[in-house]
This record gives C-alpha cells, structure tokens and sequence, in this order.
C-alpha cells in the first residue's frame, strides 16, 4: 500500500483550492495536454494502449484500444460519461468536485488524440454541484486559451459544453447517452451497427470515456506507459478508485492499488464491520456485480480477471458491504427495483420482467411468498439472462436487464433457506420489518405496486 | 437495395440447411424467404428496425460459442450458421411470450384483431402454454381515441414501436410517441394534440394487437367472417393496391396491400376509409325522369327510350356537333371506352372530355415520351416536385417521394407557392407568388437559384410536375418539363392530375384531341370549358356527362352555371345526386367501385385491375353497361358484353394496351402492366418560357389549392370522413395580419374578380406574405375562381377578444 | 410568438447555438421551461418543441423518459431522500418515512401550498455518506430520521430563497462521502439543477 495516489493526490494535497486552475497549474496541470501537440496521434494512443489503462465506467475495456477503433470519417467527437448512476459509486462526483481540471485536461489530450474539435461532459443532472464545479473549471479553461480556438497558441479548436442528464441511469450506457445527447430519449442503441466508434453522435466517429479513465491520463503521459504499469505487481495497471459503501465503519472513496484483497479493503482500509457485526455478503462492483459471500471470496484478489473468474466484476468500482443483519430479500429487491425504474423499456424482457420480479420479491418480504416463488425467481431471470450465465448471455439490447439477475443468483445459490424462511413464517423477521397486521408501511415502492393478490388456493400452507 | 444487378450472395446453414442469400440482408428476412419463419412482432419490412420486442431471438455459431441475437437487427454474413429451434431458442422464445402476455389483457374476444392477432398466433406456435404472472396487471383509461379515426387501448399494446416509427419514418408526421419509461412506458399523443395524420390508417394495420383500432371497423365484425378480395384504391391517382374486405355484402374496411412498384402496403385515410359513401341511403339506385319539373323514378326501358329519342332529335336536326359528353375519370377503363365510343360513333360528337377545365394538356398528360415510374424516384439523384402538394393531393406519391429523400438520402427539390408537406425533407425550397410561375422557371431556366440549378443539373432527374396554384395556368408544367430536361443529365417526367383514372379516361379517348390509344384527332372538339361555353350559347342542345360535377370541380364555375342551366337536355350517370346533376333531365344510376370489375390506368401509366365484391344499389349498373344501352336504343349497337370481353376489344383496337387483359392482370401481373409510352404520338416541342400568366402586382395574391378532404360528393357521403377538411379558411400571413386589420378567427370577405365568400382568418406562418391561401371545395366554401388578384375585409371580427 | 421572457429566450438562443444540431438543446430547454413555470408545463413543451424544431409530442417523450422534468406542480422545494441500496441500508427508508410525517407529503406530492414536495429516489451517488437527502438537487449526507424532520421545519419557517448545500449539510447533515473541503456560496432556486448556463443558480451568501 505505497503505490502513489494518482487522481486523488492533489485534492488531498491542497483540500481548499484544489478545483481550481491556479492551483491546478501551480502544481504542474495542463502541461501534459500542452505537450500533447508535440506528440502525434499515433504516439498518444500507443502510450495509452501500452499503460493498459481499463476503461473505468464499468465495462473494464482497454482505452487505447477503444480509442484505436474510431473509424476515419470526420467530424468526430468526444463525449465525457460523468452520468455516475449505478448503485453504490460516487467516486467521480469526488473527482468532478474537487479536480474537474485533471479531468479537463484528460479530455484534451483525448480529443488531440482522437482529432476531436467538439466534446461534451455529460453531467448526471442530479450531480448539481458536480456541475457547476466542472462548468466554473471549463470557463477558467476557456479564459486561459486551454479550450476554445487555436487552445495552447496552436492551430487547433475545442469547444467543450457541459450537458446536464435529466435523470435516467441508463444513459451512462453509452449509445443511450449519444441518444440523449442528441435530444431524443435515452434509450440504447442496437450494436450492431451503432458501435459509437463508426456511428456515435450524429452518426459519426464517437469516443465516450468516463471521467476517472480520462482523469488518469496526464499520469500516464507524465510518468509513460512503463511508469504507470510500473505502479504494481498485479495483472491490472495503474490505481483504480473504489466507493466503500454500506455497513462498513470507514465507507468513501479510496484510490488503491491493484492487488489488494477483499480482506485488506473491507478490514482494514473499510475499518471492518460496523457494531462488531459479521459480514453477511458484500457486492464488489456496484448494483450490476453478482454477490460475493465471505466463506467463497473474502481472499481474493481484487482484480478483473481474478473476480471475472469468481462469477463477477469490478465494474464501476462500487463495493457495498452488508452485515448479518440485512435481509436478503428486501436487498434484493431493493436492486432489482432500481434496474425496474430504470430499464428504458425498449426490450421486452428487461421491461416486464424486473418489475415482475420486483413484484414477487416484495411479496416475499412482506409475507405473500409461495415456496414456487424463487424458482419462478430464477425462471424469470433466465429470460433475461440466459442460463444466468456469467457473463450474460443477454436477450436484451444492453445489459441493464441482465444486472437486475446478479441478486436472484446470489439468492438462488447463497441464501435459498432464508427466502424460503421468509415464505414460511410468513414475512421478513429482520430488523426495520414490516409485519403483516402491525401497523407501518410496506415497503417504499417506485415502480409496481407493494401489494400483490395471490389467490387463496395458490397461498402455501402456513403462509397467513 | 432496389436494383437487383450485383448482388453478391453469401452462403448460409439455417437449422443445418445451406442456403444462397443475398449479402447484406437482414437475416429475418433471409430466412423467411428460404422457407424459415422467424417469430417477430416489431419487425416490419418497410421499417427500420429496432430490435425491441426481442421475439426473433435466434443463436448463432461464433468463435466464442453460441450467440443469442435478434434475426431482425442483424445482416446475413459468409458462414453464418443460424438455429432457430434450438432449445435455448425456444426457451428464450417462450419467455418473451409469457413476459408480453404478463400484463396483456384477456379481452380477445372482443378485441377486433382477435382472429388475425399475431400475438395470439405467436402466443399458439411458441408459447409456454400457461401464465405464472399472478400480479396485478397494469391497467390504463381504455380506449382513448388519438384521432378522429383511431382508438388506442394502452393495455394490449406490446411496444413494438411500429406506430411511432411509421409515423416518424414513413408519414413524417411524428405526433404519436413513447411516453414515459421502463414499465410505465406506454404510446400516446401530447395533450390536446391528436395523431391527425392523413395516414394514421396505416398505424391500424401494423399493429400486431390490439391496441390501435379503426373507429370505422371497431366491433363490426370478426375476421373470420370477412370475404376477401384484392382491388385498387381510386381515390389515390397513384391506385394503391388494397384488399377489400366485405361481409354479407357489406364493405367493412380496405387494407393495404404491399406492392413494391406503388404503394408499400400504405394508404392514405381517404383510400383506406373512404368506402362509406358505397353504402349510403342517398345512392340513386332507380333510372330518375324530370317528369313536370320533378325527378321521378322510371324504368329502365322508359329512361334509355326518352333518352335515346332525345339524343337522336338533337342529332338529326343539328348533327352530332350538337351533342357533348364530359366526364368518365373516375370510372374504369372499360367505362372509358365505352364512353369514348358512345360519343364519337354514337353520337357523332368531337366534343368529348374527362378534364374540369383544372387540368394539364391532354397531349402532355397522356403522351410525355419520357414519363416516369414511381420506381424511378429510388432511382432518382434529384427529385424535383413543381406541383401541388403531394401529401394534399397525391398521397402515395407523397410517401415515396419522403422516402426517397428522407431513408434514400436524394436531393430533393420543393417548388410550391407555399409551405408544403415535403418541406422538412427538401434539400432546396422555393416559394413563388400564384401566377409568378413562369417568370420563375425563366430565372432557373438562366441560371439564376444556383442551388437549385446545381441540383437539376445532376445525372437523373425525376421532375413531378403539375398545377401548384389556380393563378399559374395549366402550361406552366410543360414549361418546367422543358426547363427541367435542358438542365439535366437525364430526365423522366410524372405529370400530375386529380381525378383518379384520368389517364386511363385520356388513354380511352375522352378528350377532345386524342383518340383511344393517345392518337391525335386532326380536328379537335371541345374541352369542358369550350363545351360549357356551347351549351350557353346554344351552339350545343344535348350533354352526357358521366361521373362528374363541373359545378364543384371547375376552378371558375361561373363558366358551367349558365351553360348547365340553359342546356336544352342532360342526361346523367352518376351515383348521387350533385350540383350539376341537378340540371339533368335525367339520371341514371351507375355501379360504384366494387360494384363491378374493370381496369384502371395509373399516373405513371400502370394498369390494374379493380374487382367486384359487392352488389350495386337497386337497379344500378356499370357504366359501360348504360352507355352500351343507350346506344342500342339509337340503333347503332356496341356491342359491349361485359368488361372482360371490353378489355380484350381495348387491348386488340388499342395497340398500348395489347395484351393487357384481365386474366392477364389476374394470374400473371400481380403489379399491374405499364402502358408503354413508345408509340406515342409525338407532340410539338415546347418551348421553356410559354406566354402565360404574369404575376399581378396586387398587394395580395390568391393561392387556391386541393386539400384532402373536401366536400368532394364521395366524401360527402363517408360518415368517418367529410368533416375532416379544413372549412372555409382563408390563410394568410402573421405578417400581413396587421395591414389588413384581420386576426385569428375573424370572418373575412374574400374577392376576386369571378367570385367572392366569406371564410375563417387563419395566421399561418406557412403561408408567405403577400398571399392569400383558400383551400378549394370546402364544406361551407364558396367558390372564387383562377384570379389571383384578390381582396381582402374583415366582415366580423370574432375570434379571440 | 414566445411566451418565454427576453432573458430565457435569450439564454435559449445562446444554448441552441453551442449544438450542432438543435434538437441537441432540448434537455437543456426543458430545464429552462422549468425555471419558467416552476414545473413543466404542457406550454412549456410546446414551446421547447417551436425552438427545437421538433412536434410536441417528440418533446413530451424525451421530457418523460426522465425523472427531473416534473410535468406535475411541484414545490418550492423538491426533497428527494434516497431509499437505493446503499441508503437502505442504513436507514434510508426511516429518514423518507420522517420526511413524509413531517411534512405531511407522501412520495410524488406536494402540499398544498405548493411550498414542498416530496420524492423518494433511487442512488443520488452519496453511498458513502448514506443516507442521502437532496433539496432542490442540493445534497444533504448521513441524515437522520430526526434531522430529517428538522430539515422540514426548517424549510417550511426560513423558507430560503437560495438553498445550499454546504448551509444544510451543516444544519442536517453528519458523515460525508468524502471531505467537501471548502464551501460556496451558490444554490438553488427551484425544483430544478443549479447551473449556471441554465441561469438557474442563486447566491445564498448575497453580494
């Protein structure tokens, strides 16, 4: 745990101004972008490719290799995905907040490297503040020559606008954002042939990168790809943020190293489990992730392959921790519900099946389960998700639809007996329970309706 | 990929079968054409797609193993090997079903799709059988209607975007859309907005469930009860071919049929509804005799007597010069000629019409060497429309042209007097002043308008020209014809006309110039204006007209009034009664569509043929059956026998239409048979700047043009129908609001030197200043004629306070 | 014939000009349609479809795909407690709960003075200092049911003109995400994003 922050260094550093250009300048900002014109397209991509700097939005794609498929055709664009919406991850907002210029920065030495001349940071509309840093960063940009025409005395133009979503997590996937960008609803687009690459923003060539991915990139042309890829032992390069959230006693952001356990990041850097509590199950890479249960994966590395091959992702970086006392079934449904509320409703699967299951997983936790129940669970799911196979094998356009099955799977293979208890004594026995006939309010319902009619005959015995 | 040169194939293995298809083609289709049925519902073949009903879920081989795709998003490629029946397809099928089927509703039967519902046909081939979905289902108001001619039921919908993307992709007007998102996701209109498209018909038709249904055909049959047979609708001049579905000799509704050559499956409202008026109370259905000043029913023995003794006495006192015929374009072929022959060896007469005095020339109509295809537009690098607007008049047209621009990516160039529903979509706009025409097709013709000039010189042009405004005159599109062909690499011309067989009733001979077969008479007779003219002044005693109204359809009816009133004797065949029939001496009751077979010819020259389903009112007949009557009883017999045996005598005495027979149009050209233009006589080359109309330099110009809906006798006649017009408007700028001391709403006089009425204000900002627009022929309209020099006063001023 | 005032168009003017294409800008004029009206009006679509180009209907479909178009009336400040999975975990449903008492609003209303409304809503990015309130878009961390209600209260007696994050996260608020480090001075001024090219951000410290 000596690898160097990176991303994090001068916000820890300089707490009070560390938003700013001048401190942003004074502490050697935008001479990376600077050099940037000196080097050629070519050369910017290959040190990029060759630091092996992982897309960090949630899909783990390798960013010199992305940028390296952008078709020929021209205008191309640029489009930053600071559209943070998945469960559990707020490390870009830190980074927007509080470094917006090192983002900036990244976008310039994307655009130079991409021949783009007109990017866009898509700003999730419900990050206000997030917003207003990175508008305030871009006009200081824009004063200083950084943005604008001919920006650093070259020949070369960028102008940059600062989008604000409307609220729709869907829109960071990518080919939706393009969608919303272009003012239309935020719905994905079918790839083939849409691959933003080739056919992105106004159908043309377009790269979208998240905010963290671009934020590490004047690291990577200061220290070179050998530098960046020096920082570690493991198979993945650099440092990565993670947002530690849940029942842990020291959750927020923490810029790590790769290499490092789940043991090393729940126990020591997570300062453990709150009120001495065991640890239940944690998800290690936001709402999407499948589960992870101590007993199985408490000692693994916390690397792309390393959880690839344990059933499950980094994804966008978010660990939420869950103690004993959390019940598995309002967990679920409380996930499975958000991918409801946010599926776009292109695809049939995604569209009725999670708000079905969301429906029968908020009958169990308030006593209407039947023992077929998680069966039907995991059937309902298989139509989403082939075989919940990981990694998915989708009857969906994208893979919001296929997320919503991670808590079915972790039902289905980890915790079948306390569902199963739930339909047997007839509701949920944890703590913040609703009981059935007590007054109190059923669960907080965005999508569906709480209460399900499930007619006497299909009722188990001993259920109320 | 219209063209079918150069079309590599590649090899595919569906369901361990090879097949040889060609590349590029999106798989669903692939299959489907080599015998392999994949399930779809948002699948449509003349519609981008989406992707989104995830019911064509089939695997594919790849190097990473089995992939599950959607046959319908993606193209067939070298290799591709493809199941569709695999267990994991099945699997995946089932599921969708069972999720569409979660909150579907189980009103099937009394849901008009039930019987024909492909999501019942899917939900028996592929489903699972039974539900598991004990949830409450989703539940929405139901049905709202979201035009004056669809209902949409929310629940039954399954979301295949159909609707929306016809409405974006195919009609161009996109006021139907997807509201909300996820599971509350659901198709609707913005508030107090409704989906009043001209083609919301269509949205009907595509539906795979329920959930739009047709007010004219909710509840008034289940299919299975349906008689069943393919026509064309002649309303459209373009004839899209339908499929007439009647029961108990009942027309309950027409569906589009897709053909490729004309209209893609899509109708119009009008040719999709507009059969009512077939079954209305007000059909005459018995021959009608004045009798002391009243029309009194008669037999048909006693009318063709009267009838034909009339006719001979005029004829042996003043010889045929004496007699006249207008009408016959909006019959069939058959009748046409039956029509043809009637005047010319009946009753001897040169003064024959089927044009209202609002037409081109009869030799430019029916006889431009270089016409073209509806085809050619895909063909087209620029289209050019100098004409009225498609969407108003020629609704099929409309669609291609759209398409054309709008998926085909052509230069499209819009030469109108005013906004026109191809403006979104027209790479050039030009708006001229009505009457200004000419001086405009100059300033092209010399270069000036360079963009546009830039875009008629390009390789292949394909000019649709025809009447844009009243103020211009009939020649105008002859000048534009030349204009275009001096400018570009090469040209195919589409004259334009309303009235739907015109071309067939010109191919047939009824105009005063042109024999059967687009011969030149040397000596020609009359037009309907020149025949009107006769009929006040005496010249001419007797007058036929067949299926026509010049009181309403002549731009300046002033000219027919007094020669309808002082004619000695009409006779008329029609199926209602009309303004003009109302002079008649006698009417006799002609079948109406469907009521008979025969063919008809099509604006690019394309024959089809039209069927009967039904039996016509009372004592009705077809045309050509009266005609052949009527000249038995002035003992020169033609011989007619029935339109099949009238379709054989035009394809042996007319050499364009040799072969063109009904059992030919039946059983070997499904798509009709284009009349080919060679052998046309040729006609006199037209210069590009004709003598014509000027612009007048009166601060306000008249623009007067067709609309959809009009108060056309058929529309009148067609419940669902007739009110949908405009009114009596009068349209004119924001602009020119001020100076004329009118707002929104006020009841205007408007006057010109032929006539004058009073209209609604409407500010437009698609009307440019300096123009007044008066839709024609609207319920409550008055009529104002072809001077474009025009006034304008408020006579109240209404409207909003 | 706008019925916006010379300011919004102006401003709309500016935003539709940045854009390559104009129907780009519509999100950003549903926004300012909402700083019209306070919420999005049927007229306000209209008049987002005239500037975009685009028929009504295309507008009303883009505005309710998302959350933060609020079609409804809604009031002066729009509370949106978080009950996602992070939240939940650690009380977030009590401190929505505590809210809606207070307040007297259940979830997707406002009261009937049009002062507040109130929304429980799914991740707002503030895990790690769960639970999360936001007022206007403006982010209150580690609230409590009790401080939840102090929230309301607050509200509903100073009713500032100008709500501020860093002012409520001193009043209401505990653990943090992560250290906000220095405060500013600028928040909302209705139920929609503080931003400045929407125009829409209010100075609380005053000048």
């Amino acid at each position: 745990m000596t690898t160097p922050l990176l991303v994090t260094k001068r916000m820890t550093e300089y707490p009070t101004d560390s938003h700013t250009i001048d401190r942003y300048e004074a502490t050697g900002g935008y001479a990376e972008a600077r050099r940037s014109f000196s080097l050629t397209r070519d050369e910017i991509v290959e040190e990029v490719k060759a630091s092996g700097l992982l897309g960090r939005g949630g899909a783990a794609f390798s960013a010199g290799l992305k940028w390296s498929f952008l078709a020929p055709a021209r205008p191309s664009y640029l489009v930053i995905n600071a559209d943070e919406s998945e469960p559990g991850t707020f490390k870009d907002r830190q980074l927007l907040e509080r470094d917006p210029h090192q983002m900036l920065e990244g976008l310039i030495i994307t655009a130079v490297a991409n021949e783009v001349h007109h990017a866009f940071i898509y700003v999730r509309g419900e990050y206000a503040k997030p917003a207003r840093r990175v508008q305030q960063a871009v006009e200081e940009a824009y004063a200083k020559g950084y943005l604008g025409q001919g920006i650093f005395d070259s020949e070369y133009d960028l102008e940059v606008i600062v989008h604000l979503g409307g609220g729709a997590y869907i829109c960071g996937e990518e080919t939706a954002l393009i969608n919303s960008l272009e003012g239309l609803r935020g719905e994905p687009r079918l790839k083939p042939p849409y691959f933003p690459a080739a056919k992105g923003l106004y159908m043309m060539p377009t790269i979208v990168n998240n905010v963290e991915t671009v934020s590490n990139l004047s690291h990577i042309l200061s220290m070179g790809a050998d530098g960046y890829t020096g920082l570690t032992d493991s198979t993945d390069t650099g440092t990565f943020m993670m947002s530690l959230s849940g029942h842990v006693n020291k959750p927020g952001n923490y810029e790590l190293p790769h290499g490092i356990t789940w043991r090393d990041l729940i126990y020591d850097i997570g300062g453990g489990i709150r009120d001495g509590k065991e640890l239940k199950t944690w998800i290690p890479g936001g709402a999407s992730a499948p589960w992870f249960i101590p007993e199985e994966h408490i000692d693994l590395e916390i690397t792309k392959d390393a959880t690839a091959s344990a059933g499950s992702m980094l994804g966008s970086g978010a660990v939420i921790v869950m103690d004993e006392d959390t019940c598995m079934v309002r967990a679920a449904e409380r996930i499975v519900r958000f991918f409801s509320h946010e599926s776009c409703g292109q695809c049939t699967p995604c569209r009725e099946g999670t708000t079905w299951m969301e429906m029968i997983l908020r009958r169990i936790e308030n006593g209407e389960g039947r023992a077929v129940d998680l069966d039907l669970l995991v059937d309902v799911s298989d139509g989403i998700s082939i075989d919940l196979a990981w990694p998915p094998k989708m009857t969906t356009i994208c893979p919001l639809g296929p997320s919503a099955v991670s808590p079915i799977i972790a039902l289905r293979d980890y915790f079948r007996d306390e569902v199963q208890e739930h339909v047997m004594r007839g509701g949920c026995w944890f703590p913040g329970a609703v009981k059935p006939g007590e007054a109190g309010r059923p669960m907080a319902s965005v999508s569906g309706e709480s209460q399900a009619g499930i007619p006497e005959g299909d009722r188990i015995e001993g259920s109320p | 990929m219209t063209s079918s040169d150069n079309i590599n194939l590649v090899l595919i293995t569906i369901n361990g079968v090879e097949h040889q298809v060609p590349e590029g083609e999106l798989l669903i289709k692939a299959a489907q054409d080599n015998g392999t049925y994949i399930p779809r519902f948002c699948w449509h073949p003349r519609m981008n797609p989406v992707g989104m009903c995830r019911m064509c879920l089939v695997e594919i081989e790849t190097p990473r193993g089995p992939m599950m795709i959607t046959a319908c998003t993606n193209t067939v490629n070298d290799g591709m090997t493809v199941d569709t029946e695999n267990p994991a397809v099945k699997k995946a099928q089932e599921a969708i079903l069972e999720f569409l089927l979660a909150n579907h509703p189980l009103d099937c039967p009394v849901c008009d799709k039930g019987g024909e519902c492909p999501l019942q046909d899917q939900a028996m081939a592929y489903g699972p059988g039974e539900s598991r979905f004990v949830e409450i289902k989703r539940t929405f108001e139901k049905p709202i209607p979201i035009s004056d001619l669809v209902l949409l039921d929310r629940e039954r919908c399954v979301l295949c975007a159909r609707c929306t993307r016809f409405s974006d992709e195919i009609s161009g007007d996109p006021l139907i859309e997807f509201k909300e998102r996820g599971n509350k996701t659901e198709i609707n209109t913005f508030p107090d907005l409704p989906f009043s498209s001209y083609f919301s018909g269509n949205t009907v038709q595509i539906c795979p469930v329920g959930a739009l249904t047709a007010k004219p055909y909710r509840f008034r049959a289940r299919p299975w009860d349906l008689r069943k047979i393919e026509s064309s609708s002649m309303f459209d001049t373009a004839h899209p071919r339908i499929e007439i579905h009647a029961s108990q000799n009942e027309i309950l509704r027409y569906t589009g049929v897709d053909i490729d050559a004309i209209n893609h499956g899509w109708l119009s409202d009008k040719d999709r509804f507009g059969f009512e008026y077939l079954r209305s109370e007000q059909r005459i259905s018995q021959p009608l005799m004045r009798l002391n000043g009243e029309l009194t029913e008669v037999s048909w023995a006693e009318a063709l007597d009267v009838v034909a003794t009339r006719l001979q006495l005029i004829k042996d006192e003043d010889g045929g010069e004496a007699l006249a015929v207008v009408g016959g374009a909006n019959g069939t072929n058959e009748d046409a000629y039956a029509l043809s022959r009637l005047a010319r060896e009946v009753l001897e007469t040169p003064h024959v019409d089927a044009r209202m005095d609002d037409a081109l020339s009869s030799h430019f109509l029916a006889a431009t060497v270089d016409r073209a295809l509806i085809s050619d537009l895909d063909e087209a690098d620029t289209i050019l429309v100098w004409g009225p607007d498609l969407k108003e008049e020629h609704p099929t047209l409309y669609l291609r042209v759209r398409r054309a621009a709008q998926e085909l990516g052509k230069t499209l160039v819009v030469i109108h007097p005013r906004a026109t529903g191809l403006d979104d979509r027209a790479t050039h706009k030009l708006t001229y002043r009505p009457g200004g025409g000419f001086a405009l097709a100059a300033e092209i013709a010399n270069g000036d308008h360079t963009d546009v000039v830039g875009a008629l010189s390009l390789d292949r042009v394909v000019a649709l020209v025809g009447i844009a405004s009243y103020g211009d005159g009939p020649r105008l599109a002859e000048s534009v014809a030349a204009m275009t062909r001096d400018l570009a690499g090469s040209v195919k011309i589409l004259p334009l006309n309303s009235r739907s067989n015109t071309f067939g009733a010109l191919d047939m001979g009824l105009a005063p110039d042109l024999h059967p077969g687009r011969l030149a008479v040397e000596k020609p007779g009359r037009d309907t204006a020149e025949i009107m003219q006769g009929l006040g002044s005496g010249e001419i005693r007797g007058l036929v007209i067949a299926g026509a109204d010049p009181l309403r359809d002549m731009p300046d009816p002033r000219k027919a009034v007094e020669g309808l009133e002082t004619a000695e004797y009409v006779v008329a065949v029609d199926l209602f009664h009309n303004d003009s029939n109302a002079h008649a001496d006698v009417i006799l009751p002609a079948a109406g569509f469907a009521e008979k077979e025969g063919t008809i010819t099509n604006v690019e020259g394309r024959v089809q043929k039209v069927n009967q389903i039904r039996p016509a009112p009372g004592s009705a007949r077809p045309d050509w059956s009266i005609l052949d009557d009527l000249a038995a009883h002035m003992d020169l017999p033609l011989g007619l026998a029935s339109a099949e045996t009238i379709a054989k005598e035009i394809a042996e005495s007319v050499p364009l239409y040799g072969g063109v027979t009904h059992d030919h149009l039946e059983w070997e050209a499904r798509d009709g048979v284009v009349v080919p233009m060679e052998g046309s006589q040729p006609f006199d080359y037209v210069p590009v700047v004709l003598d014509g109309p000027q612009a007048p330099g009166a601060q306000l110009t008249l623009h007067r043009a067709r609309t959809m809906y009009d108060d056309g006798v058929r529309l009148r006649h067609c419940h669902h129908l007739h009110r949908l017009g405009p009114g009596p408007m009068a349209h004119i700028n924001p602009s020119d609001a001020p100076g004329l001391g009118v707002k929104a709403g006020a009841r205007v006089r408007v006057t010109t030197s032929q006539g004058e009425g009073e209209f609604v204000a409407v500010l437009d900002e698609g009307t440019p200043p300096g123009v007044v627009y008066v839709p024609v022929n609207q319920i409550d309209g008055s009529t104002l004629g072809t001077d474009p020099v025009v006034r304008v006063r408020t006579v109240d001023p209404g409207g909003e306070p | 014939m706008s019925h916006w005032s010379e300011a919004t168009q102006e401003r709309a003017r500016q935003i539709i000009s940045r854009y390559p294409e104009k129907r780009s800008a519509v999100m950003p004029l549903l926004y300012l349609a909402m700083a019209e009206e306070g919420h999005l009006s049927d007229e306000g679509m209209e008049e987002v479809a005239e500037w975009c180009g685009i028929t009504p209907a295309q507008v009303l479909s883009v505005a309710s795909f998302y959350t933060m178009y609020k079609r409804e009336k809604t009031g002066k400040y729009l509370i949106s407690c978080c009950t996602s999975i992070s939240c939940m975990l650690l009380g977030g449903d009590d401190v929505l709960h505590s809210v809606e008492d207070e307040s007297g609003v259940p979830h997707g209303e406002t009261d009937a003075d049009g002062l507040i409304s109130v929304e429980h809503v799914e991740c707002i990015g503030a895990c790690g200092g769960a639970p999360a309130v936001q007022v206007n878009y403006e982010l209150i961390e580690g609230v409590t049911p009790e401080k939840g209600r102090e929230l309301v209260r607050w509200l509903e007696k100073a009713r500032p003109e100008v709500v501020n994050t860093d002012e409520m996260q001193q009043l209401f608020g505990e653990r943090r995400s992560f250290d906000w480090a220095i405060a500013e001075h600028d928040g909302a001024i209705g139920p929609y994003p503080a931003f400045q090219p929407l125009g829409t951000v209010g100075d609380e410290g005053g000048s």
